[in-house]
């Protein structure tokens, strides 16, 4: 890498901060999602979804849905044979088979001519349900005797895990046999925590409540299905990963995966949401009965009562220190309900929450349970807000009970380089000492006695401050970088560019051949033409993405050094590119221009090949990234209400290949946290049905109630990250829930140990103080 | 339930189309017209992704009928530049790197429109207001709310 | 949303004939904010829809803080917030219609949708009812007046037979030395729905209040009038103690239940600090 950069001069490529090239589009409208796509005689999709959480069907007749004018097809189970009764996952749970196991599961499809009849086709499907006890709250249907979930015999799903990349080393524990909704079980441990906590002088227990919330995306899922007359399906989806999407609907329709074309449209947003297939299936199986393209979109409604949210999750924290600071033992559990369908991330949470800081001794219990809600998906850093949200929150309590600095007590405990997690593998390198330090240098932690004081009457000030971060994702991938017969570079994968990560990816191009950036295009290819390539997801597009374009730029500029050297009759390593040609070093006349190579590549009856960068890499080595946050806000000590002031984030990226992309990660990132503390959350009532189901009430803020996000980046390199670089997408979503309620206790002396910190919450605990 | 024919202006040209009595305006702009630039992204007008002009106001064109726009002016975010050209707002929207997924940001450009033609020297806090009905997952509203105040620096 | 027939009037009594024999299938269609998000989510399915959006007399705006005001049924939630005249003469309204939803809401929702669609928790029925005023309502024998605090039968249930439309509203003259505010919480400060909502209205007189008015929203079913705070203040100075104690009393017409906007014991909280913060307002607003 360090050769490249010598031997490029001035390249406009990485660091810079260019806007992404498809901003003229953006502004203008004329990106086209999924649903703006209206091919000839198109159909429109719609879901019959259960209203009850747990019920038999003991009959479904569409025979009035059928008979209405515009209707083309109504689908039921029965008319799919392929469908398993014992689904593995929410993707191959279609339709229901005789049981219904969360309120919004699909019973039924319709595909019509208009939406509105396809809505008014719904209504004519009648179903005779029998209504059965419906296992609603985690803890109770943890125990024996409570409502089996998923069918008897249904294997774990963790493919979730395995996406993530994130943990190995962690024991699964065999569950127990009565509890038949404890679908995964894991656990963490080292030394004796008894004696530990037994031997501690300062022991704090605490539980810690996360509820389900959603991604929240402004598209909701989408997908247009159609065959043509050969038998091959083609999907526009709206995606985070074509290739995922591919292999998912070729496994539940039991079709071969070349069969099938994903194009992965401009996708909406999906934070973790749009990783797993939900509706592709069933609207893929309707193109095919009716022969016509039929488009499926979801509303606002089903996204949240029948989405994928993040888990709910329940973390009881026992911890044990000396009066002199020093740690003892740590007694976790952690509970993650994952609702109908297996698919929790166990580990990242036992990590986080027994190996942030070095607990001489842990025991950390993880449980995945079933319950009659919609199945999980991942949300941006799986389960890490909730983990670090409980412990981060601790050691603050622990801080403040030994009257010891908040910072400098997390930065005598937190692990280095080379400490051992809780699964034994040794911590990478990574920033968090140094993003520890930089916010405690912020003048809004340095004033905070300032700013505590400077209440006017009837407010409370106060600032908070955590630590939080991603142990960094991994997936093999690949990338092409191609030399045009003019001399500019042609970049291929299959990534879905979401976030601007595209622009990143030809800046890291640009850089490792030594081209100017304009001179580099990049383009995200369907599942026919692409490259394999990951997920955008688990912050690592940059970091395995932009590895394999790294390569693959880096073997494009390999063939086009050892062309010119053939015609300037020079060795390869007395060459350089400057300013698109290839000079012998030290002798800048004598040179042969890229474009000339490129158009050799291409010449009737040449004998120079075409220069063609191919780079396939797996990966072994992940990147932890941490982000810590500073909150300064104010509270109406009346109604609660929160006044955010100051938000600050301080981001280890390793590399800012793009710093103005990683700006609007970390402040994107830090909102969705502040969503988590402040005002989301999936709420259900006694028998599991959603109770809030629309935009006004499932909270996510608005630009009213947040101040600007302030940034500062820093940048302590990956060993093998390009150029240095770390995963950027998830940190920021971890640390604002401890940081919010470690400002609110300092505001207001109150510990809040529920998400969200709602005004209720923060009025009612300071009326009791 | 017979389609009607609604005439109205559409971005400044006169537009009759034949529309169903129970379609939105968001609905009849997008599978009618074409224009795809306002999204639905709730259908009950909580996240304003749908904001277009009426008669020169900001409002959530998934909750008004298409016909209640008879006789009446619509600009869409289609109708925001002129020609090739973009307002100053679109420009720093581009400039400043603010769309990541992108699906908020034609709302969102409609709001900061409304708001420059009412008041062209904005505060931070009446932007924040301004586009406080507009929701956007990716960017955490920073970017946006620099990008209209430049632009609104300036219009000068 | 299912399919409807559309019918669009362009007079009040064009409207009438139109609701004449009218079923529960047949709705009135103002701003859309409430009714065409109840029919996309399939809270209500209809046949017809009858859009107001022609009958310019409902968007009458007449009158002065001397004379009362005249505001028609189709006024929207934005003229309310915007109106110069009405922001100074009639504040508390003019703030409820500041605070419902968005500015792209706020452009469609009207004052007589929000009354009309009767939930407990509109923002703009609490102000309407401390200030006296009277919806007026046409019906097929002519028109007749309803005084605010009686027009809300229960959960979306007013007063309305369903072959009567809702034209205007009459607010009497403050008159001098009066004031008003109102106020709600909401977790966010936009696009957002009242957890409580408190409006209230006082007029001085030889240093004492003469007349008090505490309306609270989504605390009961319908809108409701704090009759006991409101006589405690009556006839006393507007002393910090007094308001106090109000704000203690104002609970006494509160029956909130609990739900996932808030629980019954968080709203009564918020009935006492928020009836309480009204009062002081209106008492500054009164004296300035």
């Amino acid at each position: 890498m360090s050769t490249v950069m010598k031997t490029t001069r001035d390249v406009k490529g990485v660091g810079l901060s260019i806007p992404r090239p498809d901003g003229p589009e953006k502004v203008t409208g004329q990106v086209q999602y999924v649903a703006d796509i209206q091919p000839r005689g198109l159909l429109h999709a719609k879901l019959l979804r259960s209203p009850h959480a747990h019920a038999k069907i003991k009959r479904i007749d569409t025979t009035r849905a059928k008979a209405l004018r515009g209707v083309r097809a109504v689908l039921t189970a029965a008319d799919m044979p392929y469908l398993k009764k014992k689904a593995p996952t929410r993707a191959h749970a279609v339709l229901a088979i005789d049981r219904v196991v969360f309120a919004g599961q699909p019973v039924a499809a319709v595909a019509a001519d208009e939406v509105a009849i396809a809505e008014e086709a719904l209504d004519l499907i009648d179903v005779e349900y029998e209504v059965l006890e419906a296992a609603v709250d985690p803890l109770e249907a943890m125990k024996p005797g409570a409502p089996p979930v998923a069918e008897a015999g249904t294997e774990a799903d963790t493919s979730e895990a395995q996406a993530h990349g994130s943990v190995s080393g962690v024991a699964a524990v065999a569950k127990p046999a009565k509890a038949v909704n404890i679908s995964q079980q894991s656990k963490l441990a080292r030394g004796d925590v008894a004696k530990g906590l037994a031997e501690s002088d300062v022991v704090i227990e605490k539980t810690y409540r996360v509820p389900m919330v959603h991604q929240g995306y402004l598209e909701p899922h989408a997908v247009l299905a159609q065959w043509d007359t050969t038998g091959q399906l083609t999907l526009w989806a709206s995606t985070q990963g074509s290739f995922n999407t591919r292999s998912e609907v070729a496994d539940v329709l039991e079709i071969a995966e070349n069969r099938i074309k994903v194009i992965p449209v401009e996708c909406g947003g999906g934070f973790g949401g749009k990783i797993r297939a939900l509706c592709e299936p069933v609207t893929a199986e309707l193109a095919r009965v009716t022969g016509r393209p039929v488009r499926y979109v979801m509303t606002r409604r089903e996204e949240l009562v029948a989405g994928m949210p993040a888990p709910q999750v329940i973390i009881t924290l026992k911890t044990g220190v000396k009066r002199d600071g020093t740690l003892m033992a740590i007694d976790g559990e952690m509970i993650i309900e994952s609702g109908a369908f297996s698919g929790a991330v166990l580990a990242v949470g036992g990590v986080f929450l027994a190996s942030l800081y070095k607990w001489p001794a842990f025991e950390v219990r993880g449980f995945e349970v079933l319950t009659h809600k919609p199945s999980i998906a991942a949300y941006r850093a799986p389960v890490a807000p909730h983990t670090i949200y409980a412990i981060d929150s601790h050691m603050d309590q622990i801080a403040d009970a030994l009257g010891q600095d908040p910072v400098a007590f997390r930065l005598r405990h937190l692990q280095r380089e080379g400490d051992p997690m809780a699964n034994n593998q040794p911590w990478a390198s990574n920033g968090g000492v140094e993003v520890l330090e930089r916010i405690a240098a912020h003048p809004a932690w340095k004033k905070r006695e300032e700013w505590k004081k400077s209440a006017p009457a009837g407010k409370l000030r106060g600032t908070g401050l955590s630590l939080g971060g991603w142990l960094g994702g991994l997936q093999p991938t690949s990338a092409t970088v191609r030399l045009n017969p003019d001399g500019t570079l042609s970049v291929l994968t299959g990534q879905v560019d979401i976030a601007g990560t595209n622009i990143a990816l030809a800046q890291i191009a640009a850089s490792a051949y030594g081209m100017d950036i304009d001179k580099v295009k990049i383009t995200t290819g369907d599942t026919d033409v692409a490259p394999m390539t990951g997920l955008s997801a688990g912050s690592k597009t940059v970091y395995t993405v932009g590895t394999a374009v790294l390569q693959a730029a880096q073997d494009a500029r390999r063939q086009t050094l050892e062309i010119a050297a053939k015609e300037l009759e020079a060795a390869v390593q007395d060459l350089e590119i400057e300013d698109g040609k290839v000079v012998v070093k030290g002798v800048p006349d004598k040179g042969v221009t890229i474009a000339s190579i490129g158009k050799k590549g291409n010449l009737y009856m040449s004998k120079v090949q075409p220069v063609l960068g191919v780079a396939n890499p797996a990966f072994t080595q992940q990147a932890p990234a941490f982000a810590a946050q500073l909150a300064r806000l104010e509270l109406d000590a009346d109604t609660g209400e929160v006044t955010l002031h100051e938000f600050v984030v301080v981001q280890d990226v390793g590399k800012a290949i793009n710093p103005l992309a990683c700006e609007g990660q970390m402040q994107g990132g830090a909102v969705q946290s502040l969503g988590f503390a402040l005002t989301e959350g999936l709420m259900y009532d006694d028998k599991g049905r959603l109770t809030n189901p629309s935009l006004l009430d499932y909270r996510k803020l608005t630009a009213a109630d947040l101040p600007n996000i302030e940034c500062i980046i820093v940048e302590k390199p990956s060993p093998a990250g390009p150029f240095g670089a770390r995963g950027v997408g998830e940190p920021p979503i971890v640390p604002a829930p401890a940081a919010i309620a470690n400002a609110i206790e300092d505001a207001a002396g109150i510990r809040l140990t529920e998400l969200p910190m709602t005004p209720e919450k923060i009025a009612l605990a300071i009326a009791a103080r | 339930m017979a389609k009607q024919v609604l005439s109205f202006t559409v971005n400044g040209e006169p537009v009759e189309a034949l529309v169903q009595p129970y379609m939105t305006l968001l609905d009849a702009l997008r599978e009618d017209l074409g224009l795809t630039g306002p999204k639905e992204g709730c259908g009950t007008g909580d996240c304003g992704a749908c904001s277009v002009h009426l008669d020169g106001k900001l409002v959530a064109s998934c909750l008004v009928l298409a016909h209640q726009a008879r006789g009446r002016s619509v600009t869409t975010i289609e109708g925001l530049a002129r020609g090739k050209t973009l307002t100053p707002v679109q420009d720093a929207f581009v400039r400043r790197g603010v769309a990541q997924c992108g699906f908020c940001i034609p709302g969102v450009l409609m709001s900061a429109a409304a708001l420059l033609a009412e008041n062209p020297k904005p505060s931070e806090e009446d932007i924040r207001y301004a586009i406080a009905g507009n929701l956007c997952r990716c960017t955490g509203y920073t970017k946006m709310i620099e990008a209209i105040s430049e632009a609104a620096g300036a219009k000068g | 949303m299912h399919r409807f027939d559309l019918v669009t009037p362009g007079s009040i009594d064009d409207c009438l004939r139109a609701l004449k024999g009218r079923g529960p299938d047949v709705k009135v269609l103002a701003g859309g904010t409430d009714l065409i998000a109840q029919l996309k989510v399939g809270m209500l399915k209809v046949a017809t829809v009858v859009d107001l959006s022609g009958v310019a007399d409902l968007r009458v705006l007449e009158g002065d803080a001397q004379r009362g005001f005249r505001i028609g049924a189709a006024v929207t939630a934005r003229t309310l917030e915007r109106d110069a005249k009405l922001r100074a003469a009639l504040p508390s309204l003019s703030e409820s219609g500041a605070l419902v939803g968005s500015i792209q809401i706020r452009n469609l929702a009207t004052l007589g949708g929000n009354i009309c669609n009767a939930a407990p928790s509109a923002d703009m029925a609490p102000p309407l009812v401390a200030l006296d005023a009277e919806a007026v309502i046409a019906g097929a024998a002519g028109r007749r007046k309803v005084p605010m605090a009686s027009f809300f039968k229960g959960v979306r249930q007013t007063v309305l037979a369903p072959d009567e439309l809702l034209v205007e509203f009459v607010v009497p003259a403050t008159g001098p030395r009066s004031g008003g505010a109102y106020l709600r919480h909401t977790p966010r400060r936009e696009l957002d729905i009242a957890v409580v909502g408190v409006a209230s209205q006082v007029s001085l007189k030889d240093g004492v209040c003469a007349k008090a008015r505490i309306a609270l929203a989504a605390v009961a079913p319908i809108p409701v009038r704090a009759t006991a705070a409101e006589r405690a203040l009556e006839g006393q100075p507007l002393t910090p103690q007094a308001i106090a104690r109000a704000a203690d009393l104002a609970l006494e017409a509160a029956k909130p239940i609990s739900d996932q906007r808030g629980s019954a014991e968080y709203r009564r909280h918020l009935v006492r600090v928020l009836t309480r913060r009204t009062l002081t307002i209106a008492l500054e607003r009164a004296t300035a």
